[in-house]
């Protein structure tokens, strides 16, 4: 109650606020952000389904001619799944253009990630109607599949419960965690009714915790020749279900996460895991739309937390898939995110994190051949601007009391246990630790928006070059042709090649009788691989980043000619000589 | 345990000879459709069907529940039929056990099954592809109706198998060729086989799948209808990319709909499969190193002695013998059953190919070369089956202008489905090991209960908790995984009792068959307490003790 007053309080300020200050005459626009946007939006809070909601529909409202707004399908719950399509519909389709999708919230308690696609969203199509052309010429080639949250109905126990930092992580369809027959029976409790799960202390002369002489609101350790003060009793909760262990079978718990279709592992191999590879209704729709959009050529999801931009493979067992030539592409976009994001580190999860089967990451490469990054956001780098020291819980405390004016912590105060009898609740509330502070908020967006833009940007594009006519005598006229890829990501990642996972490359001519069709594989030696089955379509199996292919017809009846190549994830480009 | 198995076998196959009468070959969808829903109406108090799901081709994928009252909270054992398409057989084995033990439900002993356990049974999990059987050109098909791009040329089902000879059976197509890989079996020339260059041995035919390369890409027959296999489909050892595999792991309706139903299916202990892998004529053998790994690749050793145990239970009850070691396919339902749903998991064909000698009155010689179909013919030869062999014959064919094509060859689907007479005979075995099985389910005991006084109003309770069926109450997967439950053991008491040592809530890890585990309690107080253990797939058991 108190929290949805607080933010219709600071939503009904901001307004007036903006309302003022929106005369364009009274602004000077600072580069890099849209001067005057359609879409008003507070980038220094966290939004609830229905404020998502809210902001996507405005947005395509504000946008028609850039952003359609879809429901993918239904969470567990019943809510619709957004989607936005964002491109220049005025030039091309959609569909046949290289695209990005971009989600956040896989983990319900990373809600920030939510706010970072929507950022993106909006600041594709605000960029875009203020005149930048950087962003206009973007969205004539590419398409942006944007869907904000694909975990909603745990984003709003997360937004509206009591919980921690950490908790939900899962969805909200019920699991017997300690397998007693009984669902969520024993889940956290806000013993003191303040919204959060904090810490519960109690003290204890043979405890192992004392009271940083430091930081009173801190606990720590005592060395082996001290006397502790305090032990420390877990989350705050009560064993409601009298079975001898606390907060054991809670909200949940299954890793959306660990439910993806490559390389997937039950539950008891695989903590988290659900009934087999899309059993969760939420990632169900998302495979299905990501199949019926096969011009997805790049994907990001968003996590929290730690500064990393993660490539898979996610299991050791898979280290066979990710092969040199696709891990050349993901290098030089990882290291490119590196420099653009401060404190992030391009990091591979089996060796740098830890080894997991069934994540989104593995299946959108390994499944579509998508090259994907998963970036978990925030850092401790952020608070200092420097790498974080030894002691970073330390950093946590000084940090909340030198910029966020002691506002992340709950005081620790008395409280009457029904089992644990005179304990102390406090610690840090669950919008501190993995989620970014406010004023944070829109610069790391922002960054990592701008890595997202980079990465789109490379996906394939597509140009028909050279078309050379030669007369070679007998009625016969020979016609050579190049194709370019002048980005760095190929039509195909070799995973894709090597597993025929999406249909070849088309490469046609028409505007002439075809006689004959190859591809020219020593255009100066003349070494060419002759295509004997439908020469006008000469079939490629993949256009490389950063490269071409040469193909050649042999024709009669005229030399005016038309090439055109088309590629599911590379789209479509032609040209007449 | 004899003398019963030949007292149910008299008595089931009694009532079913007018059945078996009525039917002269597999069923169709449509007759399976009438055989649910004739079984329904004669055992309404016992049988509960309903259509799991439907296909993408349109037909039902049925469920029946056999059993009496609450069906959910007794173990029950699931029955699948149809795990793969071309498996007919499959399909009569499960609705076959459903009809002769609901025949014989007025005995005591089937009476008492049906009372104490719940039956499970999906007769058939492809009728997509069944129906191939019945269809105007039979072809032997595994995939469901699914549209698939088999060769991933951007074209769905463009180069299907042709029926060159009109005979109505799509069957093979040989071609004389310098380069094949193919010669005419010297044991029995109406078979070809793959020569062994290792032994300088040369070819002379092509063989493939009668047809013409409809799309011309030098193929042929590689992308025709049939899309996913059901028994390709699952998530263990699941390989994407083939033909039949679909895009990933339990993409297909009839798989997500049998495995939703099963994994809230806690009672659940065992599941039998009738298909194309047999770990009951040879059980599954145990591997130190295969469930060292963290993907466990062998079954416990705890799981694998019940294997042994069940399948020495199959080698009598059925009296089978010679079966062909079987190869599980990757993503097969089978081994899903054990290693992803963490249940005994057993599968048998049912019926395969007897192993022939040569007929000595006939001048026959040993086989030089194995051969299924020389065996096969000859096998058929001695069992009067003549009509399941097209004898080879030239024909015009556009895609090899000037070259001898022959087409002819062994039929679809007689290798593994037997001619229907001897259908009835093989159901019963079955049937009757099936309910052999369901006698070996765990069941909890509470015996040995003692109770101490230490002194007024403080007493020792120790209770043995007794598992009297042969099979473990879950699989040593399932003690790891969280869809299935454990035993929870509870002592109830009055407001003025209460437990000093031990837990009045605990849940247990499974245990093996004739095994026990023993649990104390102090207990301070008097009068009655009871203590109550179970578990969905063992079923409940309560004592009352005074203190």
């Amino acid at each position: 109650m108190r929290i949805k007053h607080t933010i219709l309080l600071g939503a009904m300020i901001l307004c007036s606020g903006t309302m003022k200050a929106q005369k364009p005459e009274n602004i000077l626009a600072a580069v890099g952000t849209p001067p005057n946007p359609k879409v008003q939006i507070s980038w220094n809070r966290y939004n609830d389904y229905a404020a998502i909601t809210e902001i996507c529909k405005k947005l395509a409202a504000a946008h028609p001619d850039l952003v359609k707004l879809e429901s993918m399908g239904k969470s567990f719950k019943g809510k619709d799944l957004w989607v936005m399509t964002i491109t220049n519909t005025k030039v091309g389709t959609a569909e046949k253009k290289p695209a990005m999708y971009i989600d956040g919230n896989i983990h319900s308690n990373e809600i920030q990630g939510s706010e970072f696609a929507l950022y993106t969203a909006w600041y594709l199509a605000e960029m875009y109607a203020s005149g930048n052309k950087a962003i206009q010429s973007l969205l004539m080639d590419k398409t942006f599949y944007i869907a904000p949250t694909i975990n909603p109905d745990a984003r709003d126990n997360f937004i509206h419960q009591a919980n921690t930092a950490h908790s939900p992580r899962t969805g909200l369809i019920p699991i017997d965690n300690d397998r007693d027959g009984a669902v969520n029976e024993d889940g956290f409790d806000d013993l003191d009714g303040d919204g959060q799960i904090v810490m519960m202390r109690r003290k204890n002369v043979n405890g192992r915790y004392k009271i940083d002489p430091s930081d009173s609101r801190r606990m720590i350790m005592i060395g082996n020749d001290e006397k502790g003060e305090y032990e420390l009793l877990g989350s705050e909760g009560i064993d409601n279900d009298g079975d001898g262990f606390v907060n054991e079978d809670g909200e949940g718990a299954y890793d959306p996460n660990r439910d993806w279709g490559w390389n997937w592992q039950p539950n008891y191999i695989q903590n988290g895991a659900y009934k087999y590879p899309f059993s969760l209704p939420e990632n169900r729709a998302i495979v299905d739309f990501v199949m019926k959009h096969p011009n997805i050529a790049a994907a990001q999801s968003y996590h929290n937390n730690g500064g990393m931009i993660l490539r898979g493979p996610g299991a050791l067992e898979d280290v066979d898939t990710y092969n040199a030539q696709d891990v050349r592409v993901y290098d030089a976009l990882g290291q490119k995110g590196e420099e653009m994001l401060p404190g992030y580190k391009y990091l591979v999860v089996y060796k740098d994190l830890y080894s997991v089967f069934g994540g989104e990451l593995d299946w959108f490469y390994g499944g579509r051949g998508v090259y994907t990054f998963s970036n978990e956001l925030w850092t401790g780098y952020s608070m200092y601007n420097k790498t974080d020291g030894e002691d970073s819980q330390n950093q946590l405390y000084n940090f909340d009391k030198d910029l966020l004016m002691k506002d992340a912590f709950v005081d620790w105060h008395p409280f009457k246990h029904p089992q644990y009898g005179d304990i102390e609740i406090g610690g840090f509330k669950k919008t501190y630790t993995r989620l970014h502070p406010g004023f944070l908020l829109e610069s790391d967006a922002h960054r990592n928006m701008a890595f997202s833009v980079y990465h789109a940007y490379n996906t394939p594009k597509l140009s028909v070059g050279e078309i050379e006519v030669k007369d070679i005598g007998g009625g016969l006229t020979e016609v050579t042709a190049i194709v370019n890829n002048e980005r760095m990501i190929p039509t195909h990642s070799s995973q894709d090649v090597k597993n025929n996972i999406e249909i070849p490359d088309i490469i046609s001519l028409s505007g002439a009788q075809v006689v004959a069709g190859m591809i020219v594989t020593n255009r100066d030696l003349g070494i060419t691989i002759e295509q004997k089955l439908d020469p006008s379509n000469i079939i490629v199996n993949n256009i490389p980043g950063n490269g071409f292919v040469t193909v050649r017809w042999l024709i009669k009846g005229g030399n005016k000619v038309t090439v055109t190549v088309s590629s599911k994830k590379g789209g479509i480009a032609s040209k007449t000589n | 345990m004899k003398k019963l198995y030949l007292f149910n076998l008299l008595f089931l196959l009694v009532p079913l000879m007018s059945v078996a009468q009525q039917q002269q070959d597999y069923s169709s969808n449509a007759v399976l459709a009438k055989r649910v829903k004739s079984l329904s109406d004669k055992y309404p108090q016992l049988l509960k069907s309903k259509a799991l799901t439907q296909t993408i081709g349109g037909k039902t994928v049925w469920m029946l529940t056999l059993g009496t009252g609450n069906t959910e909270s007794k173990p029950a054992l699931a029955v699948v039929g149809g795990v793969d398409g071309k498996h007919l057989l499959g399909v009569e084995l499960a609705i076959g056990f459903a009809e002769k033990l609901l025949d014989a439900s007025s005995t005591d002993s089937i009476k008492n099954l049906l009372n104490t356990q719940t039956f499970y049974v999906f007769p058939n999990m492809s009728p997509d592809a069944t129906e191939q059987y019945f269809a105007s050109v039979k072809n032997e098909r595994s995939g469901n109706t699914t549209v698939t791009d088999d060769d991933r040329d951007g074209k769905l089902n463009e180069d299907d198998a042709d029926d060159l000879d009109n005979n109505g059976k799509i069957t093979w197509m040989r071609v004389k060729s310098q380069t094949g890989k193919y010669k005419v079996n010297p044991d029995d020339p109406r078979s070809i086989i793959l020569v062994d260059p290792g032994k300088g041995e040369t070819g002379n035919y092509l063989l493939f799948a009668e047809g013409v390369d409809n799309d011309k890409d030098g193929l042929f027959n590689e992308d025709g209808v049939g899309g996913v296999n059901f028994n390709r489909n699952s998530s263990y050892n699941y390989k994407p990319f083939g033909v039949g595999t679909g895009d990933y792991a339990v993409s297909e309706k009839e798989n997500r709909a049998l495995f939703d139903f099963l994994f809230d299916a806690f009672n659940v202990y065992a599941v039998m499969s009738f298909g194309p892998s047999n770990n009951l004529s040879s059980p599954v053998q145990f591997s130190a190193p295969g469930v060292a790994k963290r993907v466990i690749s062998s079954w416990y050793e705890n799981d694998a002695k019940a294997n042994a145990l069940v399948s020495e239970h199959y080698i009598t009850t059925t009296k089978t013998k010679d079966a062909p070691k079987t190869n599980p396919e990757s993503g097969d339902f089978s081994q899903w059953g054990y290693f992803h749903y963490g249940r005994l998991s057993f599968s048998t064909p049912g019926w395969w190919v007897p192993k022939t000698n040569p007929d000595t009155a006939r001048k026959e010689k040993k086989f030089v070369n194995e051969d299924a179909v020389a065996n096969y013919l000859r096998w058929a030869r001695s069992q009067g089956i003549t009509n399941t062999f097209t004898t080879w014959k030239a024909i015009d064919h556009p895609d090899f202008k000037g070259q001898i094509v022959e087409v002819g060859g062994l039929d679809p689907f007689v290798l593994i489905n037997p001619p229907y007479k001897l259908v009835d005979e093989i159901v019963t075995k079955h049937t009757n090991f099936l309910i052999d099985l369901a006698k070996m389910a765990p069941r909890l005991e509470i015996t040995n209960v003692k109770t101490d006084r230490l002194s007024d109003g403080l007493t020792r309770v120790t209770i043995q908790l007794l598992n009297i069926g042969e099979l473990p109450t879950f699989t040593s997967v399932g003690d790891r995984s969280y869809f299935l439950k454990k035993i929870l053991v509870k002592v109830n008491m009055n407001a003025n009792q209460s437990v000093v040592s031990g837990r009045k809530l605990q849940t247990i890890e499974s245990i093996a068959g004739k095994d026990f585990k023993e649990l104390s309690w102090l207990i301070k107080g008097s009068g009655k307490i009871s203590i109550e253990a179970g578990s969905p797939t063992t079923g409940s058991k309560s004592v009352d003790i005074t203190l």
